[in-house]
């Protein structure tokens, strides 16, 4: 009892355990869950929030620049709608080009460049270039008039082909300097005033506008993306490298006019936008580029994870608390539980060991009916052997022999009762095993007819047969055998004399049933004939062992078939034997 | 008033019956290029550009003998008009240093300038009273083309050739050339700012040539 207890306060402690361990599992799940969703919010919304905030920024950059490029454009074309600058080209006088500008730019070119606030009202240019029928550059007869520019610088502004509209580039002058600055320049073509076609163009350039860097909350970085090299002068060197590369593979990449990824400067994690600045340019493809710190969503995020963290422990704990309280409610249900159990487990164990008990009887019991029955036949053969060796000895008298052929027939039925008797405890003990086969049935009842007739003291019966020839039935012969004789016997032996006995058989396609019908005293109905050792109720001349049709009944089973009595009544009792019919032999019915 | 005098002088010289005068005559007529605007009533054309050529509209040719003849002692000034913002006349043809002047009809400034390799100037701006009237010497042969810096579309062309012997084809291309010296020369016919066409000719005095320009 001390161990029942003690394994009942362990069974409490383990569901104490594995529900706290269910609690525990679900809180650190919903504490992960909310982490990952609250991450991918604040990153969804800084990154929105900046995004935003780069696309305000670009815009009202764009619309800066737009007003601009108008203004410029309106300039530029009617420059290049002067006679001077048409005749100079359409005249074949180069050398009058620069010169004829000169005086149409000068309002252009002269003066000191205005101070960045003034920048966007002021269409100050630092050159201005004009451009051959192939698109080379005319190179300046004075440089100091067209605003100067190194070799390498002046190459840029070359285009591949003559533009038809105004196009947008951006150069970089100063190529191999780390401080490199970045031209914004305009090309506008020069229509011959002959022919309508692109005979030249202007190429002015100009400090180009850049993004305010005002912005307190959020410390953006900007600059400019051109021909493979990134222009953002705010950034340390270190950081620029690698970012140019980032910028350099995703424009080559992906193709796209604007876009934004991650990037780490100086450890820390940036947004990083781009824009193309100069869409379907003819100069190379220019970007907007824009770094923003995530240090302020990260700091944010990192709150969160705090808040996030707290609650799942605070939830935690209180899991903790509540698997202990409701452990100790639902250990009383429990023990009781345990101890139902225990009870039922005694319960279902005793009846366990009834069950093998009554098994081990009843083997018991169908192993000493066995034996009894082979410990019954070598005295009775004794006996037997004894009689028929008294029957050939001569010099008795008559009535002598006639006591012992008597004696011999009862060893001879006894003979057949302890049979039967072992037959059947075969058969109880499950040992007996059919042979199946087809067997036919015709023939049995004919041989037994024949039998019948022959016995000695046979009383005066007719017997009528409607049996056709050939009926097979599936089984093993000798007990088929069995059954059929002791019907045929039963129907003889309890015959009155002058009766009948009817033997009939019919089939269909899966059975054969033979009836067996006799006249004679009935059978009373509330008599089990087919119990083992049965008597009958009312005295009778004749008198069997009692075990005869329990055995054709218990063996027509084990064929798959059946023995039962159809009718008993008016002086006329039919039993009916139905067997499984051998498949195939059976052609007619 | 010198001026007219000159020009009723040329006139004598072309209407004279050529008889009276020694040379030789050519005359014929240059097949000029299709036009397709409507015939001008007054003997006024413009300068049009097709294709980055210039030429007249409606198109007539100047047809004129060339070789090296000894210079005159005295060439008469020629002028260039500006009238209604255009050049009149809008072809000229002259002979190599010949003073043209460049009055100014209008009521507005004009800013007569070329840009031509054989004569390069800037007039600059000037009103249509200012005096004196803006001149130029043409010293080198070539085709100049008249530009005005106020007013874009205006064209001129000053043809200067390195003859006297030159005339202009009506609008049909007839021309006819008196005066000529006996001898083998070359005959042309300029038709645009691209296309000169030429014939040898064998001049002799008192004969009247036919030649045609395909």
């Amino acid at each position: 009892m001390r161990s029942a207890v003690q394994a009942r306060d362990e069974g409490v402690a383990s569901f104490r355990t594995r529900l706290f361990t269910a609690i525990m599992v679900i809180v650190v799940t919903l504490t992960a869950l909310g982490f990952y969703l609250a991450q991918r919010k604040v990153t969804a919304d800084a990154e929105r929030n900046l995004q935003d905030n780069f696309q305000a920024e670009i815009s009202s950059l764009h619309k800066l620049e737009e007003l601009r490029h108008a203004a410029l454009a309106e300039r530029c074309n009617a420059l290049a709608a002067k006679p001077r600058i048409h005749a100079a080209i359409e005249d074949n006088a180069i050398d009058l080009l620069y010169p004829s500008a000169k005086d149409e730019l000068r309002d252009l070119m002269e003066g000191d460049e205005p101070p960045p606030e003034q920048a966007t009202q002021s269409l100050h240019a630092r050159f201005y270039r004009f451009l051959d029928s192939t698109g080379a550059v005319i190179k300046p007869p004075n440089i100091y008039d067209v605003g100067e520019l190194d070799p390498k610088t002046e190459a840029q502004l070359a285009l591949s082909r003559l533009p038809d509209t105004q196009q947008i580039g951006y150069i970089r002058g100063n190529t191999e300097a780390d401080k490199g600055t970045i031209d914004e320049v305009i090309a506008v073509p020069i229509f011959s005033s002959y022919t309508g076609d692109v005979i030249s163009a202007l190429v002015i350039g100009f400090k180009p506008l850049g993004l305010e860097e005002k912005n307190a909350e959020v410390e953006m970085r900007s600059g400019v993306w051109v021909n493979g090299q990134l222009h953002l002068p705010s950034l340390p060197k270190s950081a620029r490298a690698s970012l140019n590369e980032r910028i350099t593979s995703a424009v080559a990449n992906f193709d796209r006019e604007q876009d934004n990824f991650r990037v780490n400067v100086d450890g820390s994690p940036h947004l990083l936008f781009y824009k193309r600045l100069n869409p379907g340019s003819l100069f190379p493809a220019a970007y907007e580029i824009c770094v923003y710190p995530l240090a302020y969503s990260m700091a944010q995020l990192h709150r969160l994870r705090w808040k996030i963290g707290g609650a799942g422990a605070l939830l935690l704990l209180g899991g903790f608390v509540a698997s202990h309280v409701v452990a100790l409610r639902f250990s009383a249900p429990v023990k009781k539980l345990a101890l139902d159990s225990e009870e039922n487990r005694a319960q279902r164990k005793r009846a366990e060991a009834a069950l093998a008990s009554t098994t081990q009887e009843l083997e018991r019991s169908a192993r000493y009916s066995a034996d009894a029955s082979h410990q019954l036949k070598s005295p009775v053969t004794v006996l037997r052997i004894g009689l028929e060796t008294l029957l050939t000895r001569e010099g008795f008298k008559p009535e002598v022999y006639e006591e012992l052929s008597v004696l011999l027939h009862q060893t001879h039925r006894l003979t057949g009762v302890i049979d039967d008797l072992l037959l059947l405890s075969r058969m109880d003990a499950g040992h007996l095993q059919i042979a199946s086969g087809p067997v036919n049935l015709s023939q049995l009842v004919d041989e037994w007819l024949d039998d019948l007739s022959a016995l000695p003291d046979s009383p005066d019966v007719k017997i009528e047969k409607e049996l056709t020839a050939g009926l097979f039935v599936a089984g093993e012969k000798r007990y088929t055998s069995l059954i059929v004789q002791n019907l045929l016997e039963n129907a003889r032996k309890y015959n009155r004399p002058g009766g009948l006995i009817r033997v009939s058989a019919h089939c269909n396609a899966r059975n054969v049933v033979l009836s067996v019908g006799n006249t004679g005293r009935t059978i009373p109905p509330n008599e089990n004939i087919f119990e083992r050792f049965h008597h009958r109720s009312t005295p009778s001349s004749v008198s069997g062992h009692g075990i005869g049709l329990n055995l054709a009944r218990e063996l027509a089973r084990l064929h798959g078939g059946d023995l039962c009595l159809v009718r008993s009544e008016n002086d006329w009792t039919e039993f009916e034997v139905r067997f499984p019919a051998a498949d195939g032999d059976n052609a007619v019915a | 008033m010198r001026l007219r005098g000159l020009l009723w002088f040329n006139a004598l010289f072309f209407i004279m019956p050529v008889t009276l005068l020694a040379g030789a005559v050519v005359e014929g007529r240059v097949e000029l290029p299709k036009s397709h605007s409507a015939p001008v009533q007054a003997k006024r054309y413009e300068i049009v550009t097709k294709g980055g050529v210039l030429s007249t509209q409606p198109p007539v040719a100047v047809v004129y003998l060339d070789g090296v003849f000894p210079s005159p002692a005295s060439l008469p000034t020629k002028e260039v008009t500006q009238k209604d913002l255009t050049f009149v006349p809008a072809l000229l043809p002259i002979r190599v240093g010949t003073k043209v002047e460049f009055p100014n009809l209008d009521e507005t400034y004009h800013n007569i300038f070329s840009y031509s390799p054989a004569k390069r100037f800037d007039l600059g701006r000037y009103r249509p009273e200012e005096r004196p009237i803006p001149v130029q010497i043409f010293d080198k042969p070539g085709l100049i083309t008249l530009r005005c810096d106020i007013h874009e579309h205006m064209r001129g062309l000053i043809l200067v050739l390195n003859t006297s012997y030159f005339v202009m084809t009506d609008t049909n291309g007839h021309f006819r050339l008196g005066g000529l010296p006996a001898g083998r020369y070359t005959l042309k016919a300029w038709i645009d700012s691209r296309t000169t066409r030429e014939k040898p000719v064998e001049l002799k005095n008192g004969q009247t040539l036919h030649v045609d320009f395909p």
